[in-house]
């Protein structure tokens, strides 16, 4: 996967301390008859952070931030901004900027009438509007274009337009709902960047909802990531993927090995092979690694660092181009390893005998229901 | 885009129906430009006399402006009841919205010789027939199901993103629909008024039992002329009609587009 250059850790590491946030949500609950969609929530978000909501579809994370907007109403719970609560306020007294995944721009309007809405409907002098249109517009790099309809603009110069015309009336929190999701995968790379540097020069607390990792990953300060309604986990991205808090963590953000065992004291016994856990303890568990921490080398050379080892044979190898991925078959078990790629000739050929190792601390244990 | 190409039998089973549809159209036109004193195809001789007798009787006249005025009327109350209504139906969508949109839209199923008797008897009670009021209620009747049908469709296959969009901005309730509904909607507008208007034009059935003798729609008046007599002069006022037909609908197509406006 991507190793993160250490961003903006002051504000991530911690996050706020809770209750304290500039938004602050309690205990916030949406339900839909007997369904529980969103099921007390508690999040904090600094200002001035970015934060992703991340999980699979029908994880409660677009109505999360459908009720920061007010565009559905909370069943239960608090929501908290700058210390004032807006949970029964309504959408157009929030203040807050959303971009639609479908854009949502209004088709009858240029790209300028689109930008100056929310300027007009907050009153300002038509000079100030003119001016902080075209600065909005200029900023999302669409210059020459205001007075094109959205149907004349391509998919991601209409989500540039969503975002001018959601940053221009300089929202207390910008909410994005899956902005990228309808871009093909050039155009998201781009737009990914874009968002986070015109987020941070602005220094606007977002809140990103989405379904992608990746995404989540490279963009935010903070991930907070979500299933069947709850939080799973709320930190850093680096502290996502290597402190995954749970199996589901684990497996959703990134790829991983996943092996079940029984441990006793520091070491699990897997279908008979003995691997070393970081943190002793005893019962049912589930070992994950990730694949591109586990070493492989062939069998008799100079065995690789690390100290679980598992000895197998390659089963098959899927050559990527800057990594190769070796499946193991290691008799009772499978492992996944994956490797980045050296030049020509570096490949270990399928059906070599071979040693694959990883650190100790590399080892992700769970405990699981017998 | 590409289309693929259609077969000669396709396109001459197109013909035949095209020919069926408007052939009784088509003979009118020869008919209108009969010199005969009698309605008799083919004509067997040519005049425009028949165009100009149309000037020369008032009443049939009178009918028309009537019925234009009628049906622009009926029209305008017709989107002031639809447009809310829509909405109530649609966007706030309460409890039994599809049974109430059902019942709304039940004139159109049923036969207007049974909606005409029924109202012959109650405006002949509460003595409505015979007067304009009346004839205006007759056809709200049978036009605003169409109106409310076409202004629901509009209203439902708008994006809902887009208003939303509108109120995270800062706009209120009552300015979303203004600035971004309505003229989101503007298509169905226009469509549903063009059919309320010819809807209401062109009835025949409920103008017959709620009109009198000094009370009379265009088309009743050219049924009570063919009755009596047998010229062409219904023939010359058909060709017209037709022309002010497809006039308005040319007039919607060239704002809009036709497709943007009936095909949704």
């Amino acid at each position: 996967m991507m190793h993160q250059a250490p961003t903006a850790m002051t504000i991530a590491e911690a996050g706020p301390v809770r209750g304290q946030g500039f938004l602050s949500l309690q205990a916030l609950t949406r339900r839909y008859h007997d369904f529980v969609a969103v099921d007390a929530v508690d999040l904090d978000v600094a200002k001035g952070e970015f934060v992703s909501l991340l999980g699979p579809s029908g994880c409660g994370k677009t109505t999360t931030l459908r009720m920061i907007a007010g565009l559905v109403p909370a069943s239960d719970g608090r929501i908290v901004v700058a210390g004032r609560d807006i949970t029964a306020m309504p959408t157009y007294r929030r203040d807050m900027g959303l971009v639609f995944q479908s854009y949502a721009l209004f088709p009858h309007m240029t790209v300028a009438g689109n930008v100056a809405f929310g300027l007009e409907m907050r009153g300002l002098p038509k000079a100030e509007i003119r001016t902080r249109v075209a600065e909005a517009i200029a900023m999302v790099r669409l210059d020459g274009r205001e007075d094109r309809k959205p149907g004349q603009l391509s998919g991601g110069q209409q989500q540039r337009v969503a975002l001018a015309r959601a940053l221009v009336i300089r929202p207390s929190i910008l909410l994005l709902d899956e902005p990228l999701s309808n871009l093909d995968a050039k155009l998201r790379e781009e737009m990914r960047n874009e968002i986070r540097d015109i987020q941070r020069r602005l220094g606007t607390t977002a809140i990103f909802v989405t379904h992608d990792q990746d995404e989540a990953l490279t963009m935010s300060d903070r991930v907070v990531v979500m299933n069947h309604g709850h939080i799973e986990q709320i930190g850093t991205p680096e502290d996502l993927y290597e402190r995954p808090a749970s199996p589901f963590v684990a497996a959703f953000v990134g790829r991983t090995n996943r092996l079940e065992g029984v441990q006793q004291g520091a070491t699990v016994t897997v279908s008979g092979l003995a691997i070393e856990a970081p943190i002793p303890k005893s019962g049912p568990v589930e070992v994950l690694v990730r694949p591109h921490r586990v070493h492989v080398a062939p069998h008799g050379a100079p065995p690789p660092a690390g100290r679980n080892r598992v000895d197998g044979t390659i089963r098959r190898a899927t050559y990527a181009g800057n990594v190769v991925q070796y499946e193991i078959d290691a008799g009772s078990v499978t492992l996944t390893a994956e490797a980045a790629t050296a030049g020509i000739g570096g490949l270990i050929p399928v059906g070599t005998a071979v040693t694959a190792a990883w650190a100790v601390e590399d080892t992700l244990v769970f405990g699981r229901p017998s | 885009m590409d289309k693929p190409p259609i077969s000669p039998a396709l396109k001459c089973l197109a013909a035949i129906a095209f020919l069926f549809l408007l052939a009784p159209v088509l003979i009118v036109v020869p008919l209108s430009f009969s010199g005969d004193v009698f309605m008799s195809f083919p004509p067997k001789s040519w005049s425009g006399r028949w165009y100009a007798a149309i000037l020369q009787n008032p009443k049939m006249l009178e009918a028309f402006l009537f019925s234009v005025k009628l049906a622009a009327g009926v029209t305008v109350v017709n989107l002031a009841i639809a447009v809310p209504a829509s909405y109530a139906l649609v966007r706030l969508a309460p409890r039994g919205a599809e049974a109430m949109t059902s019942l709304f839209t039940a004139p159109l199923l049923l036969p207007t010789i049974v909606l005409g008797l029924a109202m012959l008897i109650i405006f002949a009670r509460i003595g409505l027939l015979a007067t304009v009021p009346g004839l205006f209620v007759a056809h709200l009747v049978v036009t605003l199901p169409y109106v409310l049908r076409v202004i629901s469709t509009a209203l439902s296959t708008l994006p809902i993103a887009v208003e939303e969009a509108a109120a995270t901005l800062g706009a209120a309730p009552a300015t979303v629909f203004r600035r971004v509904t309505l003229p989101m909607m503007l298509p169905g507008l226009v469509a549903a008024g063009a059919l309320s208007f010819l809807v209401s034009f062109d009835e025949v059935v409920l103008s017959l039992f709620m009109s009198g003798p000094r009370l009379s729609t265009l088309p009743v008046e050219m049924y009570h002329h063919v009755e009596s007599r047998a010229d062409p002069l219904v023939a010359a006022i058909s060709v017209l009609l037709v022309v002010f037909t497809l006039a308005i609908v040319i007039v919607v197509d060239r704002s809009l587009g036709l497709a943007k406006t009936f095909v949704k």
